[in-house]
Parts: C-alpha cells; structure tokens; sequence
C-alpha cells in the first residue's frame, strides 16, 4: 500500500513536470518542469529497487543535464520576440494529442501482455551491474567512452565562438 | 504494486514528448521531449529488468543515460550555435537547413 502511494505520488510529480515542460511559454519554467520529471524518475528507479541506476539518474540527468540546459537556457537569454510566436498553442497541443492517443492505447496493450507481476529477485546492486557491465557489455561500454570524447570535441567545435587572431601580420 | 503501472506510465510519458516535439516550436522545449522520450524508454528498460530478475536491462538503461548525456551536449551546443547566428529560437526559422541549393 505504502509503495502504491509512494508511486502515485511520483507519477504525478512526472506527469506534471512533462505537462508543465511542454506548455509553457517561458523557456527556463519548461526546464523547471524538465527537472521535476527527471528527479521522480530517479524516485521510480529507487522503487524498482535498482539503486545504481536511481543515484546514476540523479548524478547525470539531473546534475549534469538538466543544469546544463539551465545554464544554457539562462546564458543564451533569449527576449520575449525571440521565443517562437505560437498563437495557438493549446489547440495545437489538444489536437496533437487526440492524434497520439490511439498510439498509447496500442504502446499500453502491447507492454501488458507481458506478465503481471514481478519476480521476487533480490535488488540490482552495483555489484552485480558492474560484473556484466565488464564482461558481456564491455564493448558497448568501450563504444559509450568513445561517443562521449566525440559528444565532447563536436559540442566545442560546433559551439565555438569564431576566434579572431589580431597581431603579427604586419 | 503491478508491473502494468509502470506501464501505462511509460506510455503517457513517451506519448508527451511525442506531443511535445510535434505541436511545440521553441527548440529547448523539442530539445527536453527528446531527452523525456528517452528518459521513458529507460523507465521501461528498468521496469523490465526488475519484471525478469534480470540486471541486462539495467547495464543498458545505464548505457542509455550515458547517450543521454551524449545528445544533451551536441544538442545544446547546436541550439547555441543557430541562436548566435540568427537571434532566434523558432524551429520554422531554420527550414534553410533542409534546402539542397
């Protein structure tokens, strides 16, 4: 009972802080809302009982990404006329999601036929998580590393601002 | 406590950001129903593993969070770069990108 609740309420904290980030207008209250759906997303995780995965969730979704885009969101500091001018958003957002709903009725019926109950296993501890992560997932690991220098290096190549050399020409 | 909860939370929650992207045009608010969409899928890799007593669901929701990161860092750095060139953050702006000239 005590888990049914604990996941209702984070379920609404999710669903809200998606509705909150799609609707807005102003950019930094979506991004407010962004962050309350990654921080009940690591609380579900928790429930799940894969801890790795809950503290690795709030280390790097919501200390990394979702600061991130805060930092960027208030550094680019866009006016009011930079903002897309979207007069009719909400109809927008009611058709879209009339358009969708047959696509979540299906998503759902689909992912029930799965059977209904979960298995009493033990919790997925790092322990565990680090074994396979070094044994039969060393490779897609190794690709992660590389992906992340490339992220890296194309983010400062792309977000560079053009640098003027002035002196020795003369 | 049903593995169907889950379930029916990780539909609505891909369902938003397949909204988001769709009706909105600000490119943050595209940019976060991507990272949302992904953020479900990883919802339901966890729910999975935890359903089958198996952790392979869980090394790659952890991998996933790392393209995460990944796709938050070339994302941000894109929308910098377009807003530094044209002052604005409308999508419809930067139809240009599609035209083969």
């Amino acid at each position: 009972m005590l888990e049914i609740s604990i996941f209702s309420i984070l379920a609404l904290f999710m669903i809200g802080g998606a509705l909150a980030m799609i609707l807005n207008k102003q950019t930094l209250f979506s991004a407010f809302g962004f962050l309350l759906a990654m921080i009940a997303l690591g609380g579900l995780f928790a429930l799940l009982d894969s801890r790795f995965l809950a503290i690795s969730q709030i280390m790097v979704a919501v200390g990394g990404v979702v600061v991130l885009s805060m930092l960027t969101i208030l550094t680019v500091n866009a006016k009011e006329e930079a903002l897309p001018d979207e007069p009719n958003k909400f109809k927008w957002v009611f058709f879209t999601s009339l358009l969708v709903l047959p696509f979540t009725l299906l998503l759902y019926k689909v992912l029930s036929t799965l059977p209904d109950y979960f298995t009493k296993g033990d919790s997925i501890d790092s322990k565990l998580i680090g074994k396979l992560l070094f044994s039969e997932w060393v490779l897609p690991f190794e690709i992660v590393s590389i992906l992340l220098l490339a992220a890296m290096l194309g983010a400062i190549i792309i977000a560079r601002d053009k640098v003027v050399y002035k002196g020795d020409k003369s | 406590m049903t593995p169907n909860m889950f379930f029916l939370l990780v539909s609505i929650l891909f369902s938003i950001g397949l909204v988001g992207i769709i009706s909105r045009r600000n490119l943050f608010v595209i940019y976060m129903s991507i990272e949302l969409m992904l953020s479900s899928v990883n919802l339901l890799l966890a729910t999975l593993s935890k359903l089958l007593g198996d952790a392979n669901g869980s090394v790659m929701a952890l991998l996933l969070i790392a393209v995460i990161a990944a796709e938050a860092a070339l994302f941000l750095a894109m929308i910098t770069h377009l807003y530094r060139q044209s002052r604005t953050l409308d999508s419809d702006h930067y139809k240009k990108l599609s035209k083969v000239k």
